[in-house]
């Protein structure tokens, strides 16, 4: 597959994610499939960002280390980024008269990369245009060098200022100067893309916290209550952007204990609500998790991770909290962990979330991290057929509602454990949901029979939750000499290498996990017994999916990459570290 | 024959009657809080099924299972944002919350700050007994400075935080002050609060023969007196008065309504998206067409 990528960096502020998003959006509309990757500090201005798009006319879900284009806003992004040039790849900068270092005009040289100077000042001067407009500029330059038409650009900037007519002849203007630049001063520099395919046009290009707020709008959730943490700030901000046209009642809460208590509130109330932070935030919530266990309240908690300990990596990537999730919150009892791995799974397992959390009446944890929310995919517009409002037991009939006694409520004989539920402001007995450990109406009850019965009784919940739950998605060959396991974001890389060159012919499979906990461990264990090879992929330092799996099975993968410096496995970085394995 | 109608239509105390019986120590202050608490129900001609009780943990919680009504028992310290939480899923339905001195001014101090100034319309009784009754008498931050508690052998060294200058710092909407022993004057006030349109705060004296020795049921039968029945007229809609009134127990301690503004919009008639909507977050949840949200990233 046929791979170009472009990156454009800048100090935060500069401009660096309007450029990109600008270039994403008119290249998915030209026919093309692709993969946006931001990085950014933990600042609001200076720093060093970048917004990295991999492009093709096939399927991408990764990004390279190495790029065909760079774009520089200063003179920083020319030191940092020269290195992350391809052979024969190109740097755009803006930095008048700028001498390269001995070092740097021997790696230009050496790998015959070409360089372009934009007077983007001076243009803008003579356009007497606002400095704002160099990202236009900028864009049409990258235009012209992907030998696309200036016409796609214009349709872009008329979406977004058609209103502005001053506006939008000024973005004209600079559309045409970018291109004349170009064709004046460059002619020959160009990257020549793949075919275009007709069936991205009309794709969606969206992150994966906007796949995640629509789908826990679909889910029918009404109430969001948050703490600005990243990378679950813009699930937070995207949710609340929407709150006057869903009508949701969002919240942002003084801290992460009154968000979860507030969902948790609202769920026992019964509505459906969620509550969104990251490793830090998800630690103050755990005592409610812990509750929510104990009352058997559905609750959906999302932790989007980035690496720890403490502060960490706060506008990084990680795999680190899995175990986290696995056994967070004191005391034993029931839950579920999910794990999206791409935009697909972002969206549709959110409405599965709450039906799960409904149906067994426990609460679960939705594992994201900072590359899967902010991520930039292409995804097929949502399938809204799929989803179904399952709540479980859930009493609502006025007639039946009648005959409920309190005793219904934690009913320890009821079936897999899962007792009768039913909402606050119903005609019917009255029960208690009780943090305390409690009799079947949720009575304080301190009896070692009791205990025993009402443990037994929500545990049993986890089997039934089990039984419930798909094997982890294979893909691949079905007899895989080579197993690739994976879970969560992981997902996108490993499925562009298995469609790579290298992998053709051979019996590799990748072996995804979304639903992590209870562990499914059947599929796994059938196809590890006859691979010569199980390499687990996660981007931690200790391994915790191998963990789980070596604890559940006895035998766990037989070989591991791992990494934990706060990115995401790039493509050609785990193709390297996966060639030991495949070659034959 | 027609049918003489021998029982009073509407609730009564014996619907909100539990099986389980009261763990309180004898002369707790929580018997008439208890009691209160059931008459306004009643008063209220709210049926158990029409309410939901949020009880934080101490010593007051432990009523979690000692009447009827829908109820929730939760952590120590976070009752008002889970009785927040579930008021905004479902309005309709009136929520009190129970916490104790504990739990309001230490543990979830944070929660009682933010309550106050979002003017959730919701209610907190707070039960205070001005120490930590539960874990058998440690210091609250309420607890009279020097006073020798349990883990504080040498007296307490902290300042003693007077809980009516703090919330009326923020603010509030409502603010009224009882005494475990006068349940008729509870059960006017918690009428009032339940029925208030935003956050009503209810502090409540209450005595603890065990753990506190400093403010006794006869010293504060001694030093307790109501605006409402004072010669003095009193005009609860006066905030300094209010106040001044409230934060003053050097003599007398002021109870009754101290305060209550009846014109400021609660939270949820706060929030633009809910404006005008006819329904319920519970009544609302159903899986959602997202075309329109969608279509934007075309």
């Amino acid at each position: 597959m046929q791979r170009v990528s472009l990156k454009v960096v800048g100090a935060q502020g500069q401009g660096v994610n309007s450029v990109g998003e600008m270039c994403a959006k008119g290249l998915k509309r030209a026919g093309y499939c692709v993969f946006g990757y931001r990085e950014y500090m933990s600042l609001i201005r200076g720093g060093h960002s970048s917004y990295q798009l991999d492009i093709a006319s096939n399927h991408v879900r990764s990004s390279e280390t190495h790029v065909d284009v760079v774009v520089c806003f200063n003179n920083n992004g020319i030191r940092t980024n020269l290195h992350d040039l391809k052979e024969s790849g190109i740097l755009i900068h803006q930095t008048a008269q700028w001498k390269f270092s001995p070092e740097e005009a021997e790696l230009i040289s050496a790998k015959h990369l070409k360089i372009i100077e934009l007077p983007t000042i001076d243009i803008l001067r003579t356009l007497n245009a606002k400095p704002i407009l160099g990202n236009v500029l900028i864009t049409a330059v990258v235009w012209a060098i992907l030998k696309r038409k200036p016409e796609e650009l214009k349709e872009l900037v008329t979406e977004q200022f058609g209103h502005k007519k001053d506006l939008l002849t000024q973005n004209f203007s600079c559309i045409e100067e970018g291109f004349a630049f170009h064709g004046n001063h460059a002619a020959n520099i160009c990257v020549i893309l793949p075919e275009p395919n007709a069936q991205w046009c009309k794709q969606l290009l969206l992150t994966g916290s906007h796949a995640m707020g629509l789908g826990i709008v679909h889910a029918g959730c009404r109430l969001y209550a948050g703490y600005p943490m990243t990378p679950s700030s813009p699930l937070l901000t995207y949710i609340a952007d929407l709150q006057n046209e869903t009508g949701m009642t969002v919240k942002q809460a003084e801290d992460e204990i009154t968000a979860a208590q507030m969902m948790v509130g609202a769920m026992h109330m019964g509505t459906r609500a969620i509550t969104a932070t990251s490793g830090g935030g998800f630690d103050l919530m755990t005592e409610t998790l812990s509750l929510a266990g104990i009352t058997e309240t559905p609750a959906v908690f999302v932790l989007a991770q980035r690496p720890g300990p403490g502060t960490g990596l706060p506008t990084w990537t990680a795999q680190g909290d899995l175990l986290l999730a696995v056994h967070a919150g004191h005391g034993e009892f029931p839950r579920l962990v999910l794990a999206p791995g791409n935009s697909i799974d972002s969206f549709d397992l959110m409405p599965e979330a709450f039906n799960k959390a409904e149906e067994f009446q426990i609460p679960v944890i939705v594992l994201t991290d900072k590359h899967l929310a902010e991520a930039l995919f292409t995804q097929k517009p949502y399938d809204q057929k799929r989803a179904r409002l399952r709540r479980g037991s859930l009493v609502t009939d006025p007639v039946k509602l009648k005959t409920l006694k309190a005793s219904d409520r934690y009913d320890p004989s009821a079936t897999d454990g899962i007792s009768l539920r039913w909402l606050p402001g119903s005609e019917a007995a009255t029960y208690c949901a009780q943090g305390d450990e409690h009799d079947n109406e949720g009575n304080s009850v301190e009896t070692a029979e009791n205990a025993t019965e009402q443990m037994r009784k929500r545990m049993k919940k986890m089997e039934a939750l089990a039984a419930s739950l798909p094997e982890p998605d294979l893909s691949g060959s079905a007899h895989p000499e080579i197993l690739i396991v994976s879970w969560g974001s992981t997902k996108g890389v490993v499925e562009d290498i298995l469609g790579d060159e290298v992998c053709k012919g051979r019996q590799i499979a990748h072996l995804h996990y979304a639903y992590l906990w209870p562990l499914k461990t059947q599929r796994f264990e059938a196809l590890a017994k006859t691979a010569r090879r199980v390499v687990c992929v996660e981007c931690n330092h200790t391994g915790q999916l191998s963990m789980l799996l070596k604890r559940a099975c006895g035998t766990g993968p037989t070989d591991q990459i791992l990494k934990a410096d706060g990115r995401p496995f790039f493509y050609d970085e785990l193709k390297e570290k996966l060639l030991p394995f495949l070659r034959p | 024959m027609k049918k003489i109608p021998l029982s009073a239509s509407g609730p009564q105390m014996k619907d909100f009657v539990s099986s389980a019986a009261p763990t309180w120590c004898e002369g707790c202050g929580n018997y008439g809080i208890w009691s209160a608490l059931k008459q306004v129900l009643v008063e209220l001609k709210l049926q158990p099924w029409q309410v939901l009780l949020c009880f934080d943990v101490g010593c007051h919680g432990n009523m979690a299972d000692k009447l009827l009504g829908y109820r929730i028992h939760g952590l120590h310290g976070r009752v008002i944002p889970l009785a927040a939480g579930a008021k905004l899923a479902n309005p309709g339905l009136p929520v009190i919350a129970v916490g104790g001195d504990g739990a309001s001014f230490s543990e979830g101090v944070g929660h009682l700050v933010h309550a106050v100034r979002s003017n959730y319309p919701i209610t907190l009784l707070m039960h205070n007994n001005a120490n930590y009754g539960l874990t058998t008498g440690q210091a609250s931050a309420l607890t009279k400075k020097g006073e020798r508690m349990n883990s504080s052998p040498n007296g307490i060294p902290e300042e003693t935080l007077n809980s009516m200058d703090f919330v009326f710092s923020l603010k509030p909407t409502f603010v009224a002050r009882a005494f475990s022993g006068n349940v008729p004057q509870m059960v006017q006030i918690m009428k009032a609060a339940i029925t208030h349109r935003g956050f009503a705060y209810v502090d409540i004296l209450q005595a603890c023969p065990s753990y506190n020795h400093f403010a006794t049921q006869e010293w504060l039968e001694e030093h307790c007196y109501s605006v409402q029945e004072s010669k003095k007229k009193y005009d609860t809609s006066d905030f300094d008065l209010a106040r001044k009134t409230a934060v003053d127990t050097s003599k007398k301690i002021a109870t009754g309504i101290l305060y209550q503004a009846k014109a400021v919009p609660d939270f949820i008639e706060r929030l633009q998206p809910r404006k005008n909507r006819k329904t319920t977050p519970v009544e609302e949840v159903a899986i959602t067409d997202i075309s329109r949200w969608m279509e934007r990233f075309i």
